[in-house]
C-alpha cells in the first residue's frame, strides 16, 4: 500500500517531490547540478528579471514602432506569455538544481541542508533589502526625473520584477553561493 | 553592496574547526557514504560535507554517527587534527 504523499501548502512542495530530488539516483536532472550550470542559470534569472523591469518602456517602444490596435496587442500579448513561460520554467529549474531544499520544510531536511537554507534566505534579504531601497529611491526621485509617465512607463513592470525576485531569490543565492548540492 | 556579494560567493562562518576520523572509520566497517547517510538519517552529501572538516555537526549529529560507526565520539571527533594512521 502506498504512502499518501504530503503537500506542503505553505512551502508549495510535496514530501514526494522533495525526496525524489534529494534522491541521488535521480539523475534526470543531474546536468542541473554542477555549480557553474547553476550560476549560468541564476544569471539568466537575473537578466529576465531585468529584462520583465523594463517592459515598462513598453508605451514608449510601441510608439517607436509605430505599433497600434491589434497588432500592439498581439506584440504584448505573445511576449507576455512568453516572458510568464521563460520565468515559470526558469524558476522550476532553480528549484530542481537546488533540489527544492531552499522550499522544503525542516522535516523533509538535514541539519545541514536546513542551515544552508536559512543562509540562503538571510543573504536573500539582504539582496532584496538592497533592491528595495533601488526601487524606494527610483519612486522618490521617478516623477521629479520624469522617468514615469501615467500613460506611460508607469514602473509597474519593476514591481512585477521585484515579485518575482521575492520568489526565486532564495533559490538564486543557495544555487550561487553551494559547491554540492 | 559590493561586501554583500562577495560574502555570499566567499564566507562561511569562521568556526573552530572540528576535525573527525569519520571516513577512516566508515572505509574500516565497509560502508558507503550512502549507507552511513542512512544510519545517522542525514543525506549523502552531509556525510561528505562531514569528512571533508567543511561541516562541524550538532552533538546529536555527532553522536548519531558516532553510534552508526560503533565508535564513542571522544574516538570520531576532536578540535585538535588526528595523527593519521591512529
Amino acid at each position: 500500500m502506498s504512502k499518501k504523499n504530503k503537500i506542503y501548502w505553505f512551502e508549495g512542495v510535496t514530501e514526494k517531490g522533495v525526496k525524489d530530488l534529494l534522491n541521488n539516483e535521480n539523475s534526470k536532472f543531474k546536468w542541473l547540478r554542477p555549480q557553474r550550470n547553476r550560476r549560468i542559470l541564476v544569471i539568466l534569472m537575473a537578466l529576465g528579471l531585468v529584462l520583465t523591469s523594463m517592459g515598462s518602456y513598453w508605451p514608449t517602444l510601441k510608439t517607436n514602432l509605430n505599433l497600434s490596435g491589434a497588432g500592439a496587442v498581439t506584440v504584448y500579448s505573445v511576449t507576455a506569455v512568453f516572458v510568464v513561460f521563460a520565468w515559470v520554467g526558469g524558476y522550476s529549474f532553480l528549484r530542481i538544481a537546488v533540489r527544492s531544499i531552499a522550499d522544503a520544510p525542516d522535516e523533509l531536511l538535514d541539519e545541514r541542508q536546513i542551515a544552508v537554507r536559512n543562509t540562503s534566505f538571510r543573504y536573500a534579504y539582504y539582496i532584496l533589502g538592497y533592491i528595495l531601497m533601488g526601487l524606494m529611491v527610483m519612486m522618490l526621485f521617478g516623477p521629479e526625473l520624469q522617468m514615469f509617465q501615467p500613460e506611460g512607463n508607469d514602473g509597474s513592470y519593476v514591481v512585477i520584477a521585484t515579485l518575482f525576485a521575492c520568489a526565486a531569490l532564495p533559490s538564486m543565492v543557495m544555487a550561487w553561493r553551494e559547491r554540492d548540492i | 553592496m559590493l561586501h554583500s556579494i562577495y560574502a555570499i560567493s566567499m564566507s562561511r562562518n569562521p568556526e573552530e574547526p572540528v576535525y573527525n576520523r569519520i571516513e577512516e572509520a566508515r572505509v574500516a566497517l565497509g560502508l558507503s557514504r550512502q549507507d552511513l547517510a542512512d544510519k545517522a538519517g542525514v543525506h549523502y552529501q552531509t556525510i561528505g560535507y562531514l569528512e571533508r572538516e567543511e561541516y562541524s555537526p550538532s552533538l546529536v549529529l555527532a553522536l548519531r554517527i558516532a553510534k552508526s560507526l560503533n565508535q564513542e565520539v571522544s574516538e570520531l571527533f576532536s578540535q585538535t587534527p588526528f595523527k593519521r594512521g591512529k
